[in-house]
């Protein structure tokens, strides 16, 4: 039974009595937000040694790292690194998104190395494997691409991305409308390149009760992917994203009522004045199904720094109401991310749903913040490193940055300000 | 004649003209918005040939990175490697915040070398002098703290950051609410220092005349100082933060009715939730002058990392009316900024304020990513390099990269579907 079955019953699974434990609510908040679609609980039930984590209305904003073999200079131990890196940063989740090499070894990798929920998107290993078995990915059958999914289901994937929503109208749309950049998406590329070159409607959303079916074997969370979304500013909110969304917010209702944990996947680049209608419009479409965000990058010129562009877009939009940021990093537009910039990447975006979640009023969010500011004031350097979000960051930084002559920092120097006031202020400890 | 005189006299200068043309604006434009205080120029009398600009309403919104010695690092030669390098990142303005060393040299070489707006913070050189000369800030004489602003203006400063918006009725509701970070502006706790030390009136905020009358002489912007910004998210719009808007206001209206052009600094730490009330509150109560902001940051809890915290609120700030963005540094709470430092912070803080552009419509805007966009879909190299904020750095990265489509699942032979998708959309 799945997660959502149970709490429909009324049962509070142990899965659910966790993420209460980690979110600090009841769990029949849980229970009450699996039931009613607006929380998922991403946990295949063949998954080992996971830590279960909710996702949803209410519950701390949470931040998915992507890795993944790529081409033939990726290996699996520089992923498995990568992962690793991006736990040890703080990510919740992990989306394992290899196109080429050996995926199903990868994947498996991938499972023991993280004990945060795992995604995977099974078009890439589909194409991947017709491009080999049969020397084109126009090729692909569509038996082999529901055996990929079941194999990836039956070895414990949590959460799978698919492009379920993706038809042929909205393809169609995509090119009436003289879309800038119609072909974001690598998994929805070549979805809409099989569909062209076959003349088949997307097999995913015909045979959606497939899907649905493998889904609810195992309680895997189905994470609607979107073909449209905007790659560039001008292509955000335009015909062919807005009526996929029309077509996923069905989908949404079809999985629910077939007991199917759901979320659903979206933007992109978004200019920030649209960034609170997108989310208002997957809210109202999709039933308040959790709302998974690439980014979301608030300019298309920002390439070298999009991790930054991307916490901007990410901390408006979970403000807004999305729950789930999947990160950025600097190499986006430029090439594969190393160590570092998966690293630096998990952080930018952990900040942006902090950031969210003391502007929603997250009870507890601002606490972290409160603590730390008095360990600034009192200048208590060890504990402000503790408290930060990358201590080992703030400890190089300070270490590289400042000498141990003054109580603050270098910045001042000796003309702390916090140091200066506050004997007159008759307010501290002391200092900055 | 300061710009704002001539202004108010129906008269364009030269200035306007450039500012207009930069902008790509009607030139009426930039003089209405000068001669109602919503637009300023900071361009001292005094100071060489630069690339000034214009701050305020209807503008691209502006980037200021700050340099400067302190006690503890007085590297003249990296100060001056910041300064060139914060040019040619797209700074549009910088303030030299030196308060270790030769404070008059790095000044001189900052107005000397610097191709754009400098600003300064002349009572750190007062205070400076004032311990030196006499031992302690606090036994600085009002007359230390105008000279100071008299040979900062005679030099050619275009804008100076001066705490007049701090008094008793500010530290006391300071006092009477009181505060997790107090006061964290450097400049206001030098003065409240002094007030508090010599139970006087702060010399800023009494002999405002005085000052305006210098300001005024060289067509020196006034950025008034927010000596009471917050420090961290639990005080941000207080009732000392506010208690200082409402003196800013205040003296915002004198600056102008004397014909001297004038902004307002503020924020510092901010939740995202407060942000867009903060803008507000500041444009209502200060007459629509050009608001000059820190950040803002987003949260408290990110040292390290704060160039992006900034960049969040920064953003949304623009978006809200901010006009000019201070940079703030990955190193800021730790320690002083280097060389790299400030590279991120100036990139950061241009990203936060090309967002906030796009965000209010800027037209030139959204022309350079729809050309950016095209430029992807077409796979031009050169074009992405060009178009990026960061050309050198996308150069590094996509200088080997051939232009052609590669797929990594799908290999050089046989039918790609993404390829048969670009070509059904004309693209391939």
């Amino acid at each position: 039974m799945t997660q959502l079955e149970n709490a429909i019953k009324g049962t509070v699974t142990p899965e659910m009595d966790t993420v209460a434990a980690r979110e600090g609510v009841a769990p029949e908040v849980i229970r009450q937000g699996v039931a009613e679609g607006i929380i998922v609980i991403p946990r295949n039930i063949r998954r080992q040694n996971i830590v279960p984590t909710g996702i949803g209305t209410g519950l701390r904003t949470k931040v998915s790292a992507s890795i993944g073999v790529y081409g033939h200079k990726g290996s699996i131990d520089i992923e498995t690194a990568k992962i690793k890196a991006a736990v040890e940063a703080g990510t919740d989740a992990i989306m394992d998104l290899s196109v080429s090499g050996d995926i199903d070894a990868m994947r498996k990798e991938s499972l023991s190395a993280t004990s945060t929920p795992l995604g995977t998107l099974p078009m890439y290993q589909a194409v991947a494997e017709a491009a080999q078995k049969y020397g084109s990915s126009v090729k692909l059958e569509v038996e082999q691409l529901f055996e990929v999914i079941e194999r990836q289901a039956a070895d414990g994937i949590d959460f799978l991305a698919l492009h379920a929503g993706t038809t042929m109208a909205i393809v169609e749309q995509a090119k009436k409308e003289g879309r800038v950049d119609p072909l974001v998406s690598y998994g929805g590329s070549h979805l809409i390149g099989w569909m062209l070159y076959n003349k088949q409607e997307n097999p995913l959303f015909e045979h959606y009760d497939r899907v649905l079916e493998i889904a609810r074997k195992y309680d895997v969370t189905i994470s609607i992917a979107d073909g449209m979304r905007p790659g560039c500013l001008a292509d955000s909110l335009d015909g062919a994203q807005v009526q996929e969304l029309v077509v996923i917010g069905e989908l949404v209702r079809r999985a629910r009522e077939a007991g199917v944990q759901i979320m659903v996947k979206g933007p992109g680049h978004v200019p920030l004045n649209q960034l609170k209608a997108t989310v208002t419009l997957q809210k109202s479409l999709c039933k308040g199904a959790p709302y998974f965000v690439f980014g979301p990058i608030v300019t298309d010129i920002a390439a070298g720094y999009d991790h930054i562009s991307a916490a901007i877009g990410g901390a408006i939009t979970a403000w807004a109401g999305a729950e789930f940021i999947c990160y950025v990093t600097a190499s986006e537009h430029i090439g594969l991310p190393d160590i570092d910039q998966v690293r630096e990447g998990v952080v930018a975006s952990r900040i942006a749903a902090h950031a969210a979640d003391i502007a929603k009023g997250l009870p507890g969010a601002a606490d972290w913040d409160l603590e730390l500011s008095r360990a600034r004031k009192e200048l208590d350097w060890d504990k402000q490193i503790e408290l930060s979000v990358d201590p080992k960051r703030a400890d190089y930084m300070r270490k590289t940055r400042s000498d141990d002559t003054v109580k603050g920092c270098a910045m001042c120097g000796k003309y702390c300000a916090m140091d200066v006031v506050s004997k007159y202020l008759g307010t501290s400890k002391v200092t900055c | 004649m300061t710009q704002l005189l001539a202004a108010r006299a129906g008269k364009i200068t030269p200035e306007m003209e450039r500012v207009a043309a930069g902008e790509n604006v009607d030139v009426e434009l930039i003089r209405q918005g000068i001669a109602s205080g919503k637009i300023v120029i900071p361009r001292n009398i005094n100071r060489k040939e630069f690339n000034f600009c214009g701050i305020g309403e209807g503008l691209r919104i502006k980037v200021n990175a700050l340099i400067g010695t302190s006690s503890n690092v007085d590297d003249l030669a990296m100060e001056e490697r910041k300064l060139a390098f914060v040019e040619d990142a797209g700074c549009d303005a910088m303030m030299d915040l030196s308060t270790g060393g030769d404070i008059d040299g790095m000044r001189r070489l900052c107005l000397e070398k610097a191709n754009i707006a400098v600003g300064c913070v002349p009572v750190y050189q007062a205070a400076i002098e004032a311990i030196e000369k006499r031992g302690a800030i606090v036994a600085m004489t009002a007359d230390d703290m105008f000279a100071a602003v008299e040979k900062q203006a005679a030099d050619g400063v275009d804008f100076m950051a001066i705490h007049s918006a701090l008094n008793f009725d500010v530290i006391r509701r300071l006092q009477a609410t009181g505060r997790v970070t107090d006061v964290v502006s450097r400049g206001g706790s030098f003065l409240t220092a002094w007030m508090l030390h010599n139970n006087r009136e702060n010399p800023l905020y009494e002999q405002f005349d005085r000052l305006l009358e210098i300001l005024k002489k060289y067509d020196v912007t006034l950025s008034l100082g927010d000596a009471i910004r917050p420090g961290s998210t639990a005080d941000s719009l207080d009732a000392a933060q506010l208690q200082g808007l409402i003196v800013a206001g205040e003296l915002v209206t004198r600056a102008q009715a004397a014909g001297v052009q004038v902004m307002v600094e503020g924020p510092g730490h901010v939740p995202m939730h407060h942000v867009e009330a903060t803008m507000l509150l500041q444009k209502r109560l200060c007459n629509q002058a050009p608001y000059f902001i820190l950040g803002t940051l987003a949260t408290d809890v990110a040292p390290g990392y704060d160039h992006i915290t900034s960049a969040i609120g920064g953003a949304i700030a623009g978006a809200a009316g901010a006009d000019f963005l201070c940079y703030v540094t990955p190193a800021e709470h730790l320690g002083l900024p280097t060389e790299q430092d400030v590279k991120e912070g100036v990139m950061a803080a241009r990203i936060a304020a090309h967002a906030a552009d796009l965000a209010r419509g800027n037209k030139r805007a959204w022309d350079r990513d729809l050309q950016m966009a095209k430029a992807r879909v077409a796979l031009d190299m050169e074009k992405q390099i060009s178009l990026s904020l960061d050309p050198e750095k996308v150069k590094a990265a996509l200088g080997a990269e051939d232009g052609q489509h590669h797929c990594a699942a799908c290999g050089p032979e046989g039918e790609c579907a993404a390829q048969v998708a670009a070509r059904y959309f004309g693209i391939a």
